[in-house]
């Protein structure tokens, strides 16, 4: 191995005694192998702590205001283990700031965006090794301020993940930390994207064209670019925030506004504008949860359909085309928030329009799976059903695109559901289908199918029986955020669909238990998976299992793309992309770009 | 060491600068676009003398960055040259001019602070608008005044004089003010004494600015107050704050007195002239200690690379200022 | 075992169209409409509803039917070596194209009038969202807001005019609100600082919910309201009522001090 390790990792084990060692190769690892696993596991804690929230959420929701077992009386002693509202608002508030904070864009960009870039394009490491673990470090900054401002006075953040002044300014401190974490994450997601773009743009391996990479990387690139250009205005207005609370400027307070514990600042600062700064980011920030996920299904479904992938490019157009059109929605967010309806016009045709190259991905997905030899692995049956889920949020996302719809819809059960199929349905599941995928390579060993398949039957059921649900009680007008939506005598009556959510809900929950067993289990004793146990073509599969320092124990070069599956060049069927070609055929040249 | 195939012929660091200016510039565009949003959708916003911006000293410190601009390149040739001493001269004068700005910047702070232009929590004195709580925190102030003065037993004459001139406040302008809000509550003649009020202790600076000043210092719109305005108070109209014009105010006058000021927009003013310019002067700090890291290696050929890197950011702080310039001291 | 998997791909848009189904059985649908746009909109989402439920069949329909057929153990012949279409992209992108187009400019209508047409109607009514109840004042005697004679309501109570246009400025005390009006399908967000404008035409009397939709505290849920449309002559009479009583009151309160 070390043989071609580059020198600087020879030196690293040289001057480090045992313990040093160990704290350089697993602590303060700048071998982006070791950031990845870190940021997984991290945020897989961070996951089950999110879905133990949502139970919270679920509980009151099915069971208003009668105690909560187990966790009741460990959270709520004072209450008898009841939630009261203002712990409601606490419990979706940092829900929502867990699952899409530290949970999913930290897995999809820190852990598989880390561990698979330098791998799949054939490269020895990320171009900025230190900065990489400084992005893995400035997590925990925001880990400890979300974590700990659950025990601060005032508890955590409670004005929803989207944290709108002018109450956000009137929140306990919780709301202070809830920023300082904020900004935490952001440096460590700007950190990170400027790596992935710089290694992607200048470290790919010889042959290894734009055009030859996985779906994967391409999804990787667009969402480092997404990250880097959409996140330091939420920087921005976070720093603002912080100061109307700290330093009494006015930015978001309006002309002689007063409320219950705020101190007297200045006035004149239009709330609206952190709405816009919000979701300039946040907006995109939806694509930056989806476009890894989608980019890892495609690689899968190819794999696995055991054909090339149905339209690669008009695949990398449409992610494009997505993050474009990304920038330019935000505000369909705001549609009754009393921006000026015009502009609401025009965000809705914006709106609309993106909904185009999701279309293409669909359909070419569909393309993909057609005339195969389908294998029904684990990863497969969650990379079709992220598709299959993908379409029901989406579609959802057409109806509260139409303005006048969602006048009646917005802030309704309506959007839960929509964002609850995109994000869980869609990328929570293609993120578990890639833990199964991508687990050889990461441990080198294989996670059990059976009980793969097992958990996947659970969850797939269950959390259509969880959020499908939420499609209709959004028509009723069943508001989102109602720590009691029972207050309502109109509500009464969807009591009983909310228990039985909830039940649902807390089933799922429980069918984790099987993938978490499964993953532990297979890291020590799973079978031995070889290099390529899925005989895939891409560059990954063709280092040893785990990788080494420095990844591949050879000079990868590239002579196709990675979805040649099935070609008729070769007997086997597949054809790695760092396979010569026979000779009768001279090598492709890499065009040039 | 593996081979690779890169797409740009420049090195890695290289690229990296450039995408990390890239998120830099969102994030200024994030700043200044809050300043554009929040300045035209302000009632009034007060002119730059109104709250001692002086162009002069910003120009000043305009052409101090520009020039350390200029240094900086220099400080590359002569790397490139493999001048290692050359080079190390043109970066401490980099360090220097940078300097300088900082220091240019921190007196125009100090200066707002004197006058205690900053947000309002907890010690700022900028007030919205000449109504009854801003009456009432000037007495609160000329009661702390007098309490502090009169405590100490021997008063030196200038003491007395300082007495004097409290007293002469409060009975001239704030009595008359009070007790008309207090006779008739929505009269415009109290608002007009209470304006006059604010006027002395701190005059706009352009004549012009009282049409705004009265138009912000009556609640519901300007038109009929000003009438009336005109009909029962013409000491208070146009030319009063021109014939204040000429002097400074009280404030200005007697330093001591820091009596709160009434500056329409000025909360908000200055939220965001502290925005923009602190989070420029902190880029500032951070491009002076690069400044100084480089000065401890020798700066030949081999550091060249590094030194443009860090000229890049450096153009780009300059940049930044460059915009930063007309929006806050000339519009 | 495999066509298992198809199956249980299948109970998607089974079980999904089954829910739109039965759901109006169990009264869990859109709430009783009495507006006059409010039609306009059900049209509007049941017109989505059917087209993207199409949309859905066909789609998932798709996926099903492939890994059925294309299933690896029984479909004898081998994988196409197919890298795509152009024709095929050329296809959907542009019906999807046209599709979404179609439905944006087909919607736009609606949402002027909903947000953008305030008639020159003089206002109803005032409603105020505070920390958690909805403050109304409308006009006294002379017929003109913001006058001494105003009569205001905190009871959270709202009555207004049936069968023809009401106008209302709702406004915010002190955080984000959100003035929603389910029955009437009409929702707006209350921004301190601002005025925002709302009109709607009720068809029928009757009491309903007044609904807030923006979360603006731990009291967000008991943020309840109830409007009360009734004829103009029953309007009437009940602020006749009120303002009598509210001048009852000022005139015990002079005789008091
Ligand atoms: C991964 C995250 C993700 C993704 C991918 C999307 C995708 C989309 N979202 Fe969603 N959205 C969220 C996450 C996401 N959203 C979240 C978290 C919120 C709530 C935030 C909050 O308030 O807390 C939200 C809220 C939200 C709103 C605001 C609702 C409101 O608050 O009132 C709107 C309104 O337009 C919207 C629209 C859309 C649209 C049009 C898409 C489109 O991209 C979808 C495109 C896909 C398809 C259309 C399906 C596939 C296409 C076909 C099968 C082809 C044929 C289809 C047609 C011709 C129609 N979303
Ligand atoms: C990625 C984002 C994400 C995810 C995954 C989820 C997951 C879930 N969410 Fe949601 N949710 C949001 C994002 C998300 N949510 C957002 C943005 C909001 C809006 C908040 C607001 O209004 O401000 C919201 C709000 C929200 C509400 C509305 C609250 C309200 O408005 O009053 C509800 C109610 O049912 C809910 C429920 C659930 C449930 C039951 C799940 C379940 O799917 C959870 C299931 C949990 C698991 C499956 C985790 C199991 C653990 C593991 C798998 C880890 C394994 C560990 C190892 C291997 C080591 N969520
Ligand atoms: Cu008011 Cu929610
Ligand atoms: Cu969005």
């Amino acid at each position: 191995m070390s043989t071609i390790t580059a020198g600087t990792h020879v030196h690293d084990h040289a001057h480090h005694g045992s313990v040093g060692h160990f704290f350089s190769t697993y602590v303060f690892s700048r071998d982006h192998k070791i950031i990845g696993l870190q940021f997984l596991f991290s945020t897989l804690f961070w996951f089950f702590i999110g879905g133990m929230l949502a139970l919270g959420v679920r509980w009151q929701l099915a069971w208003p205001w009668s105690p909560m077992p187990i966790l009741g009386n460990l959270l709520y002693k004072t209450e008898g283990g009841q939630i009261a509202p203002e712990a409601y608002t606490m419990l979706f508030t940092m829900h929502a700031t867990v699952m899409i904070f530290m949970v999913i864009i930290p897995i999809l960009a820190g852990a598989f965006g880390n561990f698979l870039i330098p791998l799949m394009i054939g490269a020895e490491d990320m171009a900025f090794p230190t900065l990489n673990m400084l992005s893995y470090w400035f997590m925990w900054p925001a880990f400890l301020c979300f974590g700990g401002s659950f025990f601060v006075a005032g508890g955590a953040g409670s004005s929803g993940w989207t944290v709108y002044p002018p109450l956000s300014l009137t929140a306990g401190s919780g709301q202070t930390l809830w920023l300082i974490g904020l900004t935490c994450v952001g440096v460590s997601s700007m950190m990170g994207s400027v790596n992935y773009l710089t290694t992607i743009i200048q470290m790919r391996a010889p042959g290894m064209t734009m055009f030859r990479l996985p779906m994967t990387i391409w999804a990787m690139f667009i969402t480092a670019v997404l990250q880097a250009f959409a996140l330091p205005v939420l920087t921005a207005a976070g720093f603002m925030q912080l100061s109307d609370r700290l330093l009494g400027t006015g930015f978001f307070i309006p002309e002689g506004w007063s409320a219950v514990n705020s101190v007297r600042a200045a006035g004149g600062g239009q709330p609206l504008l952190w709405q816009h700064l919000f979701w300039f980011y946040s907006h995109p920030a939806v694509y930056i949860m989806i476009l890894p996920a989608m980019g890892m299904v495609s690689d899968m479904i190819a794999c696995f359909a055991r054909k090339p992938l149905f339209g690669y490019k008009p695949m990398v157009y449409s992610i494009a085309g997505i993050a474009g059109l990304g920038f330019i929605v935000w505000g369909h967010h705001m549609f009754v928030s009393g921006m000026n309806p015009v502009l609401g016009m025009t965000f809705m045709v914006a709106t609309m329009l993106i909904a185009l190259p999701s279309a293409i991905k669909v359909f070419n997905w569909l393309g993909t799976i057609w005339g195969g030899k389908i294998q029904f692995t684990t990863p497969m049956l969650f990379a079709m059903s992220f598709v299959s889920m993908f379409i029901i949020g989406g579609l959802s996302g057409i109806f509260m695109a139409a303005t006048p719809i969602d006048i009646f819809i917005h802030d309704t059960y309506f959007i839960v559901a929509h964002f609850h199929y995109v994000l869980f349905s869609g990328t929570a599941m293609a993120v578990m289908g890639a833990i199964y995928f991508w687990f050889p390579k990461m441990f080198g060993r294989m996670m059990n199918d059976s009980w793969g398949k097992v958990h996947f039957l659970l969850t797939f059921v269950f959390l259509n029986c969880v959020f499908f649900p939420m499609h209709i009680l959004g028509m009723v007008g069943f508001p989102r955020r109602l720590a009691d939506p029972y207050h309502y005598e109109t509500f009464r009556h969807l009591q009983p669909l909310n228990q039985f959510i909830s039940i649902c809900a807390i089933c799922m929950v429980a069918s984790q238990s099987i993938f978490v067993v499964n993953f532990f289990y297979s890291i020590f004793f799973g079978p031995k998976a070889g290099r390529n146990p899925w005989h895939a073509n891409s560059l990954e599969w063709m280092a040893p299992s785990p990788p080494g320092h420095g990844n591949f124990d050879f000079q990868p070069v590239v002579y196709r793309g990675p979805y040649e599956y099935g070609s008729p060049e070769v007997d086997i069927d597949y054809y790695p992309q760092t396979m010569p070609p026979p000779e009768n055929k001279p090598p492709q040249p890499a065009p040039a770009h | 060491m593996f081979k690779y195939h890169p797409a740009l012929p420049i090195p890695n660091g290289k690229t990296c600068v450039w995408l990390f200016l890239s998120t830099e510039i969102m994030f200024f565009a994030g700043l200044i676009g809050t300043y554009i949003v929040l300045r035209f959708g302000a009632v009034a916003w007060p002119r730059p003398h109104d709250v001692h911006l002086s162009e002069p000293i910003g120009a000043f410190n305009t052409f101090v960055l520009i020039c350390s601009s200029v240094t900086v390149v220099l400080a590359l040739e002569a790397a490139k040259r493999n001048k290692a001493g050359e080079a190390k001269g043109w970066i401490l004068l980099t360090f220097l001019l940078g300097s300088v700005f900082l220091g240019v910047k921190m007196y125009e702070y100090s200066a707002k602070f004197a006058h205690g232009l900053y947000p309002q929590e907890p010690h700022g004195l900028i007030y919205e608008k000449a109504d009854v709580h801003y009456t009432a925190a000037v007495r609160k102030r000329l009661a702390e005044l007098k309490t502090k003065l009169t405590l100490q037993g021997e008063h030196t004459p200038e003491q007395d004089a300082q007495i004097a001139i409290v007293d002469q406040i409060s009975r001239d302008l704030i009595d008359p003010a009070e007790k008309a809000v207090r006779d008739e509550p929505d009269s415009p003649q109290g608002r007009i004494l209470m304006l006059r009020l604010a006027y002395a202790i701190y005059p706009p600076q352009y004549s012009d600015e009282a049409e705004s000043m009265a138009a912000a210092a009556s609640p519901d719109g300007p038109p009929i107050k000003l009438v009336s305005y005109e009909t029962e108070q013409p000491a208070a109209n146009g030319e009063a704050p021109q014939a204040e014009a000429e002097h400074e105010g009280l404030n200005g006058e007697h330093s001591w007195l820091r009596l709160p000021v009434m500056i329409p927009g000025g909360g908000l003013w200055a939220s965001t002239y502290f925005l923009l310019t602190g989070f420029h002067a902190l880029h500032v700090v951070i491009g002076l200690i690069a400044f100084g890291l480089l000065m401890m290696t020798t700066l030949d050929r081999k550091r060249a690379n590094v030194i443009e890197n860090v000229g890049l950011y450096w153009h780009f702080v300059d940049l930044v200022w460059i915009f930063l310039f007309p929006l806050l001291y000339l519009f | 075992m495999n066509r298992f998997w198809s199956l249980v791909f299948l109970m998607v848009p089974v079980c999904g169209v089954a829910t739109f189904v039965v759901a109006p059985y169990f009264q869990i649908w859109f709430p009783h409409d009495i507006s006059e746009h409010g039609r306009v909109i059900d049209q509007l989402f049941m017109f989505i509803l059917w087209l993207t439920g199409i949309i859905f069949i066909v789609t998932e329909g798709a996926l099903v039917y492939f890994t059925w057929k294309y299933d690896g153990r029984t479909n004898p012949e081998p994988a196409k070596f197919s890298h795509g279409s152009h024709t095929l992209e050329v296809v959907w992108t542009i019906l999807p194209a046209v599709t979404l187009l179609f439905i944006a400019i087909y919607q736009m209508n609606a949402w002027a009038d909903a947000k953008m047409r305030k008639p020159n109607v003089p206002i109803t009514a005032e409603v105020t969202g505070r920390q958690f109840n909805w403050d109304v004042r409308y006009p006294g005697p002379d017929g003109e807001l913001y006058t001494p004679d105003d009569i205001i309501r905190t009871d959270g109570q709202v009555h207004l005019p049936a069968n023809e246009e009401v106008l209302l400025v709702i406004k915010a005390a002190d955080v984000l609100h959100s003035f929603f009006l389910p029955n009437i399908r009409m929702k707006q967000d209350v921004v301190p600082g601002m005025e925002q404008y709302m009109w709607f035409k009720a068809r029928e009397t009757g009491e309903f919910d007044i609904v807030c939709a923006e979360l603006c505290g731990w009291g967000h849920y008991k943020m309840k309201g109830r409007v009360t449309f009734e004829s103009r002559e029953d309007f009437d009479k009940w602020l006749k009522q009120k303002s009598d009583e509210q001048n009852a009151m000022t005139i015990a309160q002079t005789k008091a001090e």
